[in-house]
C-alpha cells in the first residue's frame, strides 16, 4: 500500500514539473506538487502515527502556520530573501538530520560517507544562505578576498587534523563547524550582483542534501524530490553564470568589479527633463522598457505600470526587455512585473528581442546598467566582456533614468550613457516615472 | 543489498535526468517561482525526520536537533507552496 502511495506521489511531482513549462498552467503544477507533498510525508507515518508524541505535532503545527504567515506577508521586492532563508532551512534540517544519524554511530560504511555528504553540503548551505539573506538586505557589506583565500589554503589540512587526533566523536562536531565556517566564508566575499548564482547555486545544494539524506533514510520519494530540486539549482545556476559569461568557479571566487578599473567618461551625458521625455515618447510608435535591480530598489513597478498604460492609450506598442541576470534572482523582474498585472506576453528574453532594438523608437532604461553596456560586445579588457547584453545602443533613442553617473556592479563606465542616440533622465527610477506620467497630461 | 543500491542510483540518475530535461523548457518568466516551488519540494526532507524520530532515544539534544529540522522542513514545506501558489496566481490572470 505504501509503495502504491509513493508511485503516484513520484509520477505527480514528475507530471508538476512538466505542467511547469507554461504559465497558463504552472499554478496547477503547484497544486500537484502539493498533493505529491502530503503523500509522501504521510507515507512516511506508515498509518502508525502512536509513536509520536506532542512535541512532534506541536513543531509541526507552529511552523507550518508560521510558514503561512510568512508567505502571505512577504512583498515581492523580497522573494531573493525567503528563496535565500529557504535554502537554508532545507539545508539545515537535511543536514541536521544527517549529524543525528551520524551520532548513532550503528551505520553501515556506505551510508557513514554519504551521511557526511550530507551533513556537510547542508550545513554548508545553511551557514551561506543565512549570509546570502544579510547581504539582500544590505545588513553585510563584502569581505576581502584574502580571508577566503587563506581558509582556503588552509582547509585540506584543517580537514586532516582529526585523523592525526583519532578522535571520532570530537571530529563529528568539528566537520560541523568547518562546514558551517566554509559557507559563511564562501558566500561572503560574493558581491550583490552576483546573487542569482548565489540564490540558485544554494538551492540545488538543498537539494543535494536532501537527496543524500534520502540515501541514509532509504527513502526513494526523498531521493526523487532531492534529485529534482537538485537539478533544477544546478540548471538555474548555469544559466546564470552563461547570462554573465562567467564560470560557476569564476563566481564563487568573489571579489569581482572590486577593483576600479576605468570609469571615467570623456565627455559630459546628454541631460533630459520629464516633460522632454513625455513629449519623445507621444512621437514613437514602439516603446521597449530594460528594468533592472534599481526598478526593484525605488519601488517603481506600480509607476512602470502606469506608463505602459498611458502609453497603450495613445497606441504605442510597450515591450519589456528582461535580462537572465537582471535583479537578484532568477525570474525576479518578471514577478514584480507580473504582480503590476503587466501581461507575460510582453516580457522577452535576450534572445527573443535582441534583433527588435534597431527598429525601437524608444527603449527606456530603468535602474539597469552592467546588461546594457556595449563594452561587453567590443571591449576585450573590460571585465563583462563577452557577457551577452541587451543591444539597446542600437535603438533609434535610448532614455536613461538614474539617479547619478556611478558605475554599476562591474565598476565600469557605461558608454551607452554619453552615445549620440541616448539622453540620461537624472532621477530616482519611480520618482522618474512618476514624472514623466503627469507631464503626459500636459502634452 | 548490493542490487538494492545499485537500484537507488539507477533511479537517482533517472529522476535527476528527467528532472533536467523537464526543468530546461521552464520559461525565465517563472524561475522566481520555479526556485520558491524548489524550496517546497527540500523540505521533502521531512521524511526523513518522521523516520528517524522515533528511533531517536534518551538524548534530549538529538530530539532537539531532529525537531529543529522537523521545523526548517515544515517551514519550506508550507511556506513555499504557499507563496508559489500566490505568485502562479499572478500569471494566471492573464489568460
Amino acid at each position: 500500500m505504501i509503495e502504491i502511495i509513493l508511485l503516484v506521489s513520484s509520477v505527480l511531482f514528475i507530471f508538476a514539473l512538466k505542467l511547469f513549462g507554461r504559465p497558463s498552467t504552472a499554478h496547477r503544477a503547484n497544486t500537484f506538487a502539493m498533493l505529491a507533498m502530503a503523500l509522501a510525508v504521510f507515507s512516511a507515518f506508515n498509518f502508525d502515527f502512536s509513536n509520536y508524541d506532542s512535541a512532534f505535532y506541536i513543531t509541526i503545527i507552529v511552523s507550518g502556520l508560521l510558514g503561512v504567515l510568512i508567505s502571505k506577508r512577504v512583498q515581492m521586492t523580497q522573494m531573493p530573501e525567503l528563496v535565500g532563508l529557504f535554502n537554508g532551512f532545507g539545508g539545515g534540517a537535511s543536514g541536521a538530520i544527517a549529524y543525528v544519524e551520524l551520532s548513532k554511530s550503528t551505520l553501515p560504511l556506505s551510508d557513514y560517507f554519504v551521511a557526511i555528504f550530507s551533513m556537510v553540503i547542508g550545513m554548508f548551505t545553511f551557514s551561506g544562505s543565512i549570509i546570502a539573506v544579510l547581504k539582500l538586505r544590505g545588513k553585510l557589506n563584502n569581505v576581502n578576498t584574502t580571508i577566503a583565500n587563506i581558509f582556503s589554503a588552509f582547509l585540506p589540512p584543517l580537514i586532516l587534523l582529526p585523523a592525526i587526533w583519532e578522535s571520532e566523536i570530537l571530529s563529528l562536531e568539528y566537520f560541523m563547524l568547518l562546514s558551517l565556517i566554509a559557507g559563511i566564508i564562501r558566500v561572503a566575499v560574493i558581491g550583490g550582483a552576483d546573487m542569482p548564482v548565489v540564490i540558485a547555486f544554494l538551492n540545488s545544494l538543498s537539494g543535494i542534501a536532501a537527496m543524500s539524506a534520502g540515501f541514509i533514510v532509504n527513502s526513494i520519494i526523498l531521493i526523487i524530490a532531492g534529485a529534482l530540486v537538485g537539478a533544477s539549482g544546478i540548471i538555474l545556476t548555469l544559466l546564470m553564470c552563461a547570462a554573465m559569461n562567467r564560470t560557476l568557479l569564476d563566481v564563487l571566487k568573489g571579489g569581482f568589479g572590486s577593483k576600479s578599473i576605468n570609469n571615467e567618461y570623456d565627455k559630459d551625458p546628454i541631460s533630459t527633463s520629464p516633460e522632454d521625455v513625455a513629449i519623445q515618447l507621444s512621437y514613437a510608435e514602439s516603446v521597449i522598457i530594460v528594468p533592472g535591480y534599481g526598478m526593484a530598489v525605488a519601488q517603481a513597478q506600480s509607476a512602470v505600470k502606469e506608463l505602459t498604460n498611458t502609453l497603450k492609450d495613445k497606441n504605442i506598442e510597450v515591450k519589456f526587455a528582461i535580462h537572465p541576470v537582471a535583479g537578484r534572482m532568477p525570474g525576479h523582474m518578471n514577478v514584480l512585473l507580473a504582480e503590476v498585472d503587466i501581461d507575460y506576453e510582453d516580457m522577452y528574453t535576450l534572445e527573443d528581442i535582441n534583433s527588435e532594438f534597431s527598429s525601437t523608437d524608444v527603449v527606456i532604461v530603468l535602474g539597469a546598467n552592467d546588461v546594457v553596456n556595449p563594452l561587453a560586445r567590443t571591449d576585450e579588457d573590460s571585465p563583462i566582456y563577452g557577457m551577452p547584453i541587451l543591444d539597446v545602443d542600437l535603438a533609434k533613442q535610448v532614455i536613461v533614468i538614474k539617479r547619478s553617473m556611478s558605475p554599476g556592479y562591474a565598476g565600469i563606465a557605461n558608454p551607452l550613457f554619453i552615445n549620440d542616440n541616448a539622453k540620461m533622465l537624472f532621477a530616482d527610477a519611480k520618482e522618474g516615472l512618476e514624472k514623466i506620467i503627469k507631464s503626459f497630461e500636459l502634452v | 543489498m548490493e542490487a538494492t543500491f545499485l537500484l537507488t542510483l539507477l533511479i537517482t540518475f533517472l529522476a535527476s535526468f528527467i528532472g533536467y530535461e523537464l526543468i530546461s523548457k521552464i520559461p525565465q518568466t517563472l524561475h522566481t517561482p520555479l526556485m520558491s516551488g524548489s524550496n517546497a519540494i527540500s523540505g521533502v526532507t521531512l521524511i526523513a525526520a518522521i523516520l528517524i524520530y522515533p528511533e531517536v532515544g534518551e538524548s534530549q539534544v538529538l530530539k532537539i536537533i531532529v525537531l529543529t529540522a522537523i521545523a526548517f522542513a515544515t517551514l519550506n514545506i508550507v511556506g513555499g507552496f504557499s507563496v508559489t501558489g500566490r505568485i502562479l496566481e499572478m500569471f494566471k490572470k492573464n489568460d
